[in-house]
């Protein structure tokens, strides 16, 4: 019966084209308009590293003088360098990662190459393992390297192309300023959405912008690489000169925890207020002891990552869908009632009001599978208009098997929503009526 | 005026019209919403960032190979590369110009006890005569002499140029009553903050992120130069020749020496784009949605209308046929609809109003004035009449003789 049931209602499609044209066009527009939002907004707040994320943690500290300090303050979202030393010796967990980032020239040894600016990072070298990092080629620096801050670079893969024309640059020499950097490792495509690893950034927002060449931390340290992106000084500002910056509590490196499972932030906020209480013997940290320890989802939802924008985008797309779907109601009331008559005599060949019920509904589903069709099509027209938008826009607008399976779901379900009360009604005809009047 | 009769044989049918009632409530509720959220964009998006013709102004941002041995001297030599070209009508070095979303930003202090910053401030630094190429009108004081210039080395010392030009909107914060000019002012507090004596006020200076709170109008700029490897400068060209003076200007300072490299080359203008880039494309969202909203209305009021006049013809053709007028026909669809929008409306303007509640408290959207409602409302109105206009004719088209027919 259910197929025959559909057969009738694809049939049932042609028999009025204008009436029936209008509801799924009303039906595939809000379907559109909401799913390329609601897209847009599921990638923004995805789990980045699904199997870790509850056991990746970013600490917050209290810095600054007691001078001028309101307790109402937001914490420092960033550590400051004596953190980032001090935490990454500390053997805590499983990894430790401190990153900065940095732009730079890039050249080969080839004095007439003309130099290429790169965005870079400034990592430790549990980076790539912590966050999962592919290699194409080659891999991380050595233990030692690290240790002496050696001159080391990964490069990204296009970095590598655009440097020596090929992949496989491991070996290789890149020269930033007077420094010449051996080539360890070339990294594979890598686009985590949104780059949680490093939200606090001067280039490409959360979501836009690739890390072009990765070097040790404290190799950028040594040749004083400045941060490009946000550095906060509270009170009193550093020394002059590099060095007073290092010491200085202007907060300006990303700190990230793995710890061996999600119950080990109690362990890590204690191990954390152990050491301030210890920095605080030093005369550092003034102010009263605060910290904040924050795994992935939180971290990203601490920083806005979702933007407000995006989410009253969603909220109006889908009050636009609730517009369209009391529209297909009224709609598909003036079809049925034209068929009073249909269902009059059917009703008196010996339908019951159950089967009356069931073949109007399935009608009104199969105008939503045709809305929810023609919805995707115009709903991957509104993302690529969505990602014309902005940079980041054009990382984020687009869809997955997901989105697109709920998009088909959304509309079946919506329309047997809006098909409950004119199937209700065309229920309600009484055959005798209707055999009447013909 | 029938209108008791209207509206019980609205009663009595109640179903259609409480869809389309209900279809108009919605619209009514997102229309407003969306034109409010519109309107404060635009607004956002068209303020004056105080340089006048943002077009003729860009800022060109260049890195050297090597650590200059004299950078001042290699500025200074920039700045006179620059200067030659022709079309350029002024030229300072800058740390930061308007729109640019990168650069300096520090808390101004009244004494250097205060325990509070007085106001947070973006901070500019200029060698030249930055008041100039940015075209900012000087209401009070004066522009800086080649004399208030000092030179800083941040690798060695940690302060700012002694001399300071404030935006008028931070003179206000310095000092509430009488002039700011004269005054100084200190960036940090404490023994280590660096003290600045204010020479002028600008009628307005945006900050290089021009935020939408007052911090937004809050600029200082102060008379110093730093010594680094990578510079940048603010150009002014002439009246069209923007973008021939910007390749030109490229072009003479990469033949100055091997291994420069230019990182920025844009006008004033292409920073408003990209600042503003997506509170423009929210408008633009917007806009695409209320107009889909209002045709997504429309046809479902024609659709409804077309099915009642169809399912009345035989009414109508008595009606007619008892004296009643073509007109008199029209003036009924048109009333029965002006009744069901408006209960629409009516309830419309209380879920807008429950909407922007809900845009509130989750995010941050001002309270909805309600000349927006009203706005809102009268749209409706009207597409409600335009809508049922054709089906309201086609119903006044209605022969008297249908009445006399069978069906």
């Amino acid at each position: 019966m259910f197929r025959y049931y559909l057969s009738l209602g694809l049939r049932s499609l042609r028999r009025n084209p204008i009436l029936t044209g209008l509801m799924v066009l009303t039906l595939s527009v809000g379907i559109a308009a909401s799913m390329s939002t609601l897209t847009v907004l599921h990638v923004m707040s995805g789990d980045p590293i699904p199997h870790k994320s509850d056991r990746l943690f970013v600490p917050q500290f209290n810095y600054g003088e007691l001078r001028g300090y309101d307790p109402n303050e937001d914490l420092d979202q960033q550590v400051a360098y004596t953190e980032a030393r001090n935490l990454l010796d500390s053997g805590f967990g499983v990894r430790r990662v401190a990153v900065y980032g940095m732009n730079g020239a890039l050249r080969t040894q080839d004095p007439d190459f003309q130099a290429i600016v790169g965005n870079g990072l400034a990592a430790s070298r549990d980076f790539f393992a912590m966050f999962e990092v592919p290699f194409l080629h080659g891999g991380v620096w050595s233990e030692a390297d690290e240790q002496n801050a050696a001159d080391v670079v990964v490069l990204s893969r296009k970095m590598a192309e655009r440097l020596f024309g090929k992949t496989d640059a491991v070996g290789e020499r890149v020269r930033m300023g007077e420094n010449f950097y051996k080539v360890v490792g070339v990294l594979d495509d890598w686009h985590p959405l949104p780059k949680y690893y490093r939200l606090i950034n001067g280039n490409g927002g959360a979501f836009y912008g690739e890390e072009e060449y990765i070097e040790p931390f404290a190799t950028a340290v040594r040749h004083e690489e400045g941060n490009s992106g946000s550095n906060n000084c509270t009170g009193k500002g550093p020394d002059p000169g590099w060095q007073g910056w290092l010491d200085s509590d202007c907060t300006w490196i990303q700190f990230w925890f793995e710890t061996e499972s999600a119950s080990d932030r109690q362990a890590l906020t204690e191990y954390l207020g152990a050491y301030i209480d210890e920095q605080k013997q030093l005369g550092r940290f003034e102010r009263p002891s605060r910290i904040a320890v924050s795994n992935v989802m939180e971290w990203m939802q601490l920083l806005n990552v979702v933007g407000d924008d995006s989410r009253i985008s969603t909220w109006l797309a889908f009050g636009f869908l609730l517009v369209c779907l009391v529209n297909t109601i009224g709609l598909l009331l003036a079809k049925f009632t034209a068929r009073a008559g249909e269902i009059g005599v059917r009703r008196a060949l010996g339908a019951s009001r159950g089967e009356i019920f069931a073949q109007y509904l399935i009608e009104a589903a199969v105008i939503g599978l045709v809305g929810g069709v023609v919805g995707l099509l115009l709903a991957f027209g509104g993302l690529a208009l969505i990602a014309k938008q902005s940079n980041a826009m054009s990382m984020v607008a687009s869809m997955d098997w997901e989105m697109l399976l709920l998009t088909i779901v959304l509309a079946v379900v919506a329309s047997i929503f809006a098909g409950l009360l004119p199937t209700w009604r065309a229920c309600q005809v009484l055959p005798a009526m209707q055999l009447k009047s013909q | 005026m029938e209108l008791r009769p209207i509206f019980s044989t609205l009663m009595r049918n109640k179903t259609g019209a409480i869809l389309i009632a209900l279809q108009v409530a919605l619209t009514l509720a997102i229309v407003s919403n969306a034109l409010f959220i519109i309107t404060q964009r635009l607004e956002i998006a068209s303020r004056p960032s105080g340089v006048d013709d943002e077009g003729q102004v860009f800022e060109i941002g260049i890195a050297t190979l090597n650590e200059p041995e004299d950078p001042v001297a290699h500025q200074e030599r920039d700045e006179a590369l620059i200067r030659a070209v022709p079309g350029v009508e002024a030229v300072a070095w800058s740390n930061q110009v308007p729109l640019g979303q990168s650069g300096w930003g520090m808390g101004l202090f009244n004494s250097r006890e205060q325990e509070q910053s007085t106001s947070w401030t973006g901070l500019y630094f200029t060698a030249g005569p930055l008041v100039d190429v940015l075209g900012l009108k000087i209401v009070e004081g004066r522009d800086f002499t080649p004399s208030d210039v000092e030179t800083v080395d941040f690798d060695k010392e940690r302060r700012f140029g002694g001399k300071a030009i404030v935006s008028a909107a931070l003179a206000k914060r310095l000092s509430p009553e009488g002039s700011v000019v004269g005054k100084t002012v200190y960036v940090g507090n404490g023994e280590d903050a660096s003290a600045m004596e204010v020479v002028g006020v600008v009628e307005r200076l945006q900050t290089p992120w021009a935020q939408t709170d007052d911090d937004g109008e809050m600029s200082t700029v102060s008379a110093m130069r730093t010594t680094e490897r990578f510079s940048r400068y603010a150009v002014r060209a002439a009246p069209g020749e923007a973008e021939r003076v910007q390749r030109d200007v490229e072009a003479a300072l990469l033949a100055s020496e091997p291994g420069r490299l230019v990182v920025r080359n844009r006008t004033i203008a292409e920073n408003r784009i990209n600042r503003y880039r997506s509170d423009k494309a929210m408008a633009g969202t917007l806009v695409t949605v209320t107009l889909l909203l209002l045709v997504v209305t429309a046809s479902g009021i024609v659709g409804m209308a077309s099915l009642w006049v169809n399912q009345r013809r035989k009414q109508i053709g008595v009606r007619r046929a008892l004296g009643a007028t073509r007109f008199d026909i029209l003036r009924y669809f048109l009333t029965e609809n002006l009744m069901i929008t408006g209960g629409g409306v009516l309830i419309g303007s209380i879920l807008a109003l429950a909407l922007n509640q809900v845009l509130v408290s989750q995010m941050e959207l001002p309270r909805l004035p309600l000349g927006y409602i009203g706005v809102g409302v009268m749209a409706l109105w009207l597409l409600g009449i335009l809508a049922v206009y054709g089906p309201a004719r086609r119903a006044s088209l209605v022969p008297p003789a249908v009445a006399t027919r069978a069906t």
